[in-house]
């Protein structure tokens, strides 16, 4: 069976991944040859993949190779659900950043050195970020700068500073730059009292003076005969790390952060939604849930109970903080908590569309969890229930969304400001709109509350 | 190498590695500078305690 190329995987000349009858390996081409036998050699590799810093693999056979270049096949283990850094909370980010500079620190007291810092090369599995790209290690020319320390700072510095010390929302820059916020965007968006801080001032604004300054390549006369030594490239990394350090948020004072605590039911309802979830989410049987309104994960880690992996999305990044640091904190695996705003989802972008996969793209799951969700949608963005129901019949095999009553005082405060335009919102219009896409198995009341929980099956889901 | 380092960024980098060993080097001297006062001190380094 012939291999399929991963998509964003083509810029590196040492090799690229590919999937062959489902399965995902890693070429490694013969210019890296070499290098790789060194890195394995050295003990750096065993070191890392024991220490969960680098996704283990085992090499396999060269004849399930990709193409004639190759000198290896490498079956990495599989990351269950690949994200990209304008979905990850500021705290994620974070911790990648660390965690790249911990590699670096690493291969450095090995004479080796990370020849790329992307932040897509970091994933959440198992709990915890792991670097996934075994080819960004190489060994160390003696005197040489870190090749990747611009993409550090444009991956990771600039981003969190921004995020950390302008506006949280900045990290959604990096959605249109998937190379990184460029350094002299930085330096014009940070505040003015980063020119004052150590840090920033050398590593962001001045550092986007000297790319400007030496943007027509003339480094031989400006580094003339000066080497950077591994005790100072140690010492970059340290510095680098305290700066990173340094930057902080905290998720509070947006819409979202607080809503376990402020919402409209009872007690009774709460248990009452929580065992129709469980029970209906059960009956399916799912292996992979996408909760689409997650906030801070609390139906996600119900979901996680009768499911390997639940993708836990929110609109809101103190939600998702909060859901990422929980994650973080009780080490819990299976729960990935990204950024995600459903009228707005993340596209197919980068070369040829097919660089970085649009969010639909990466589904179907098996099951979808709209709970609370789709008032939001419907009168919040005006978005006919037709169209949700559409969307959602392809992101999910089965679906299990609550309808909201215009009656519910949750509706009535988003229709407190506005005129209500939406004749078509009432449980007759919603399953009419669904019933076109999917089929209703089950409705059930949500106790001391007028909202009803409906379990359905896609009728376009996972089908091509 | 893949990536592009950029010269700006090669350039700054010597310049931050040359402030790094810098400061690693007054740290050192400080430090020296310390222990040479705390041996010479009778009363167990409560002079240099200030430093």
């Amino acid at each position: 069976m012939d291999s399929e190329v991963v998509g964003g995987s083509f810029r590196d000349p040492s090799g690229f991944l590919y999937t062959r009858n489902g399965t995902l390996y890693r070429q490694v081409n013969r210019v890296f040859q070499d290098r790789l036998a060194a890195f394995v050699g050295s003990g750096l590799y065993d070191e890392l993949a024991r220490d969960r810093l680098l996704i283990p693999h085992r090499p396999v056979g060269l004849e399930l190779a990709a193409t004639a270049e190759a000198c290896a096949v490498l079956q990495p283990e599989r990351v269950g659900f690949i994200s990209y850094p304008y979905e990850w909370p500021f705290g994620w980010l974070r911790d990648a950043a660390l965690l790249t500079l911990e590699l670096q620190e690493r291969a450095l007291t090995r004479d080796f050195t990370l020849r790329d810092a992307s932040a897509y090369n970091v994933q959440l599995h198992e709990g915890r970020l792991i670097f996934i790209d075994t080819l960004s290690f190489e060994p160390r020319v003696e005197g040489a700068p870190w090749a990747a320390y611009g993409q550090f700072c444009e991956h990771f510095l600039v981003p969190l500073a921004l995020m950390s010390m302008r506006d949280i929302r900045c990290g959604s820059l990096l959605r249109s730059h998937i190379d990184g916020i460029p350094l002299d965007l930085g330096s014009r968006l940070l505040p003015a009292s980063t020119w004052i801080r150590p840090g920033t001032a050398l590593h962001v604004h001045l550092h986007a003076w000297a790319q400007s300054r030496y943007a027509q390549g003339d480094s031989r006369r400006a580094s003339r005969k000066r080497a950077v030594s591994r005790q100072a490239a140690l010492g970059l990394v340290k510095n680098l790390r305290s700066i990173i350090e340094r930057l902080t948020w905290t998720p509070a004072g947006t819409e979202w952060a607080d809503y376990t605590l402020d919402n409209n039911y009872s007690q009774a309802a709460s248990a009452s939604k929580r065992e129709i979830v469980t029970g209906l989410l059960g009956g399916a049987g799912p292996q992979v849930v996408w909760d689409l309104g997650a906030n801070t994960g609390e139906y996600s880690r119900a979901a996680r109970e009768l499911a390997l992996r639940v993708i836990s999305f929110d609109v809101d990044p103190a939600a998702v903080e909060r859901n990422y640091r929980r994650v973080r904190a009780e080490g819990e695996s299976g729960i990935v908590p990204l950024l995600l705003d459903l009228a707005n989802p993340s596209p197919a972008q980068g070369w040829a569309h097919d660089e970085r996969l649009s969010l639909e793209s990466r589904g179907p799951a098996d099951a979808l969890l709209a709970l609370a969700l789709v008032h939001h949608l419907a009168i919040g963005h005006n978005l006919p229930l037709e169209r949700i129901a559409s969307f959602l019949s392809r992101l999910g095999r089965s679906l299990l969304i609550e309808f909201v009553p215009k009656s519910d005082s949750q509706v009535q405060r988003l229709l407190q400001s506005r005129p209500d335009i939406f004749p078509g919102y009432s449980r007759e219009g919603f399953e009419a709109a669904f019933r076109r896409h999917f089929r209703i198995e089950a409705a059930r009341p949500v106790a001391e509350s007028e909202r009803t929980l409906y379990l359905m099956t896609s009728c376009a889901a996972g089908r091509a | 190498m893949y990536i592009d380092p950029t010269t700006g960024s090669l350039v700054l980098q010597l310049v931050a590695a040359g402030v790094m060993s810098g400061l690693a080097m007054m740290s050192r001297v400080r430090e020296s500078v310390k222990s040479l006062f705390r041996s010479l001190d009778p009363r167990g380094g409560r002079w240099t305690q200030k430093l």
